[in-house]
């Protein structure tokens, strides 16, 4: 993917641009918010990560000036710690997802490779269905071959976003968000909890499992190779 | 005290503006009651003169000038003083009369005080008159010396200046009393302040107890007062709380350090590596906690407020905790009142009730239960509890609890950071909902009483 990252802090770019490359992006960076707006204008990106608090032009009016230019590429805004109110003022400005610093680097991935994947216009699905797992959307109820599965409204949201996002790596902050609308980090292992108890329901004797642990990242629901 | 100084205050100022208003109105009222006495003494001369005037002529008995004549002249001699009398003939030639001939003007007449024509020598004063046609063309005049008007006018000019000369004094001397206790109340403000300013936070502004708008101005500062105060004490703590708190885990990461440094194996590295992330990870968690509070305690209460459903909230809460509970052998259940609401903020009230559950759930042991309640009470107002049959909090505690990087257990070797309850309070704060610890019996009981939702 090709990437721009608005980031003034020199050691927070490396540290990013670094991680980035490695996992096989193409990184520009902008150390300043004007120059930033400026080449997020001049050039097709797959991404944009811009941070909050930038010399020149601050990171939320550059995201404002994008969308009101019709610039539709996904924006990945970086908060600082602790902002109360930053993450709604950044989708608000029509960013498309936020990360609060400091943060993992497995997190920073998992997110900027769902975002480069999010086809802007998501489609109408009635069903989903990953190997033998189907989810009926309309009537809401999920199906393990031909044996029904019954789940909590919570575990269906989980496996919803889990298979909406298959074949990708979600992270345990994005469960919190997506699923729980938690927006900040609990004391106990719910996602850890309730990850093991829709296991445990859609598992079937003598099949693979679907929902994999990628170790110090998150999960991974994919059919067994 | 200064006179400059009380002589520039506003009420000093408003003092001269009254007096000079009040002196505008003392010479309005003296001047309407110059008018209407001096008219009605100059009324009462001229039907004086006009009596005179019938009683001449009734005393000359027949029509002829000559009787009017030998009246007059009779008149003239044996006048009181202040009385005068003439009569022309058709050719103003001077028949009889005490003063000279004059012009003859019929109708009421009069001449002012040291008339320069000379025609009354006698007098100093205003001579009113009325001229009338006499027969065979002649004219007769009875005038009457208005020494009356001239006193009537000289003692109201006396009680006029004597009105004035008090008015000005009284309010003169009310204004500078006033000045005076005004600039006393300001100056024990002031003086309050500088007090404060230099370092002594405890100082208060002394309240008389009158119940005026100096007792209220009082209050309303020392509630000021006591917030700042509340808030430098709080800030004094967590500084030192910082202080404390985080050293040891620094100290801990430094050692881990100088270890890994030393070590041999790759292996070693990593491992004390990732331990480092951790120690660094919990310091960065609670360096987020404070400043998620600070926050918090910084909001503007309608911001981010919305009218919440709150049974829907507390049901998924105890639908997600439900299992975690589980997996610690603990039951956790809702009792929560169907279509509750309130006003508060969608991103803080999870946090709140997750704090709370969470709280319960990892300071109880196994075969505990918990309970998520919430019910309308009196008056419209939301109260939720979160209770727990768990080994509770001791009462003489229950304050504490709410201050930051407070634990109970004060070795600060269990995990976390010692923010939780701060942080639920400020939220609370922020809802203005009041949060209460009590005793369960057993176990600890939190009780949450939101206002009512006035949106409904």
């Amino acid at each position: 993917m090709k990437i721009l990252l608005v980031e003034d802090d020199k050691e927070t770019a490396d540290y990013i641009g670094r991680g980035l490359k490695e996992a096989g992006h193409s990184l520009s960076i902008a150390t300043e918010g004007r120059d930033g707006l400026f080449r997020a204008t001049g050039e097709h990106w797959d991404l944009l990560i811009v941070d909050r608090m930038l010399p020149g032009l601050d990171g939320l009016d550059i995201v404002r000036t994008l969308r009101a230019g019709g610039n539709e590429a996904p924006v990945l805004f970086l908060t600082t710690l602790g902002g109360v109110g930053d993450r709604v003022g950044g989708l608000d400005a029509g960013a498309d997802d936020y990360l609060t610093k400091p943060f993992a680097f497995a997190e920073l991935v998992a997110r900027v490779n769902a975002l480069g994947r999010r086809p802007r216009e998501v489609k109408a699905e009635t069903t989903l269905r990953v190997g033998d797992l189907e989810l009926d959307l309309l009537r809401r109820t999920v199906r393990r071959g031909e044996k029904p599965v019954l789940l909590q409204p919570r575990e269906f949201k989980l496996l919803e976003y889990l298979m909406r996002h298959a074949g990708e790596v979600v992270t345990r902050t994005m469960l919190l968000e997506s699923v729980w609308d938690f927006h900040f980090d609990p004391r106990t292992n719910i996602v850890e909890t309730h990850i093991s108890r829709l296991r445990s329901k859609i598992n079937r004797e003598g099949v693979g499992e679907l929902i994999h642990t990628v170790r110090g990242a998150g999960y991974s629901l994919h059919a067994a190779a | 005290m200064p006179l400059p100084r009380f002589l520039r205050t506003t009420s000093f100022r408003l003092t001269l503006l009254y007096a000079g208003l009040f002196c505008a109105s003392v010479l309005i009222l003296f001047g309407a009651m110059y008018w209407a006495g001096t008219g009605f003494i100059a009324d009462q001369i001229d039907q004086t003169a006009a009596s005179e005037i019938k009683e001449v002529q009734t005393a000359a008995h027949g029509s002829s000038l000559a009787d009017l004549q030998k009246t007059v002249a009779d008149y003239a001699a044996n006048t009181p003083q202040g009385v005068y009398y003439l009569l022309l003939d058709k050719n103003n030639m001077k028949l009889a009369g005490n003063i000279p001939s004059v012009e003859p003007i019929l109708g009421v007449r009069s001449w002012p005080a040291h008339d320069e024509g000379g025609t009354f020598k006698g007098t100093a004063h205003e001579v009113r008159g009325l001229g009338v046609v006499a027969p065979e063309g002649a004219y007769l005049f009875v005038g009457i010396d208005a020494y009356e008007l001239e006193e009537m006018r000289e003692m109201v000019a006396r009680a006029f200046l004597v009105g004035l000369l008090g008015t000005v004094v009284l309010a003169l001397v009310s204004g500078g009393i006033m000045s005076v206790g005004l600039l006393r109340h300001v100056e024990t403000i002031s003086q309050t302040s500088r007090e404060i300013v230099a370092g002594d936070l405890s100082r208060r502004i002394p309240v008389r107890g009158s119940n005026d708008e100096f007792d209220h101005l009082a209050g309303s500062l020392n509630a000021m007062l006591d917030r700042i105060e509340n808030l430098m004490t709080g800030l004094r703590e967590v500084s030192t709380d910082i202080a404390h708190d985080l050293r040891t885990p620094l100290t801990r990461l430094r050692q881990r350090l100088e270890l890994a440094r030393a070590g041999r194996s790759v292996d070693e590295l990593h491992q004390a590596l990732d331990q480092s992330i951790i120690d660094v990870d919990s310091i960065l968690e609670t360096f987020a906690a404070l400043l998620r509070i600070t926050q918090i305690e910084a909001h503007t209460r309608a911001t981010a407020f919305a009218s919440i459903d709150l049974s829907a909230m507390l049901a998924d809460m105890v639908e997600t905790y439900a299992s975690v509970a589980e997996e610690c052998g603990q039951i956790l259940v809702g009792k929560i009142a169907s279509g509750l609401r309130i006003q508060g903020d969608r991103e803080l009230l999870p946090q709140l009730f997750s704090n709370l559950i969470e709280n319960a759930i990892r300071h109880s042991p196994g075969g505990t239960e918990i309970v998520v309640a919430a019910a309308l009470v009196a008056a419209g107002e939301v109260a939720v509890e979160i209770t727990d049959t768990g080994p509770g909090i001791p009462a003489d505690m229950w304050e504490k609890v709410f201050q930051r990087f407070f634990r109970l257990e004060r070795s600060r070797t269990t995990d976390g950071t010692g923010l939780g309850l701060s942080l639920c309070a400020a939220i609370a704060n922020l809802h203005g909902a009041a949060i209460t610890l009590s005793d369960n019996r057993p176990g600890l009981k939190v009780t949450l009483q939101f206002p009512p939702d006035q949106t409904v």
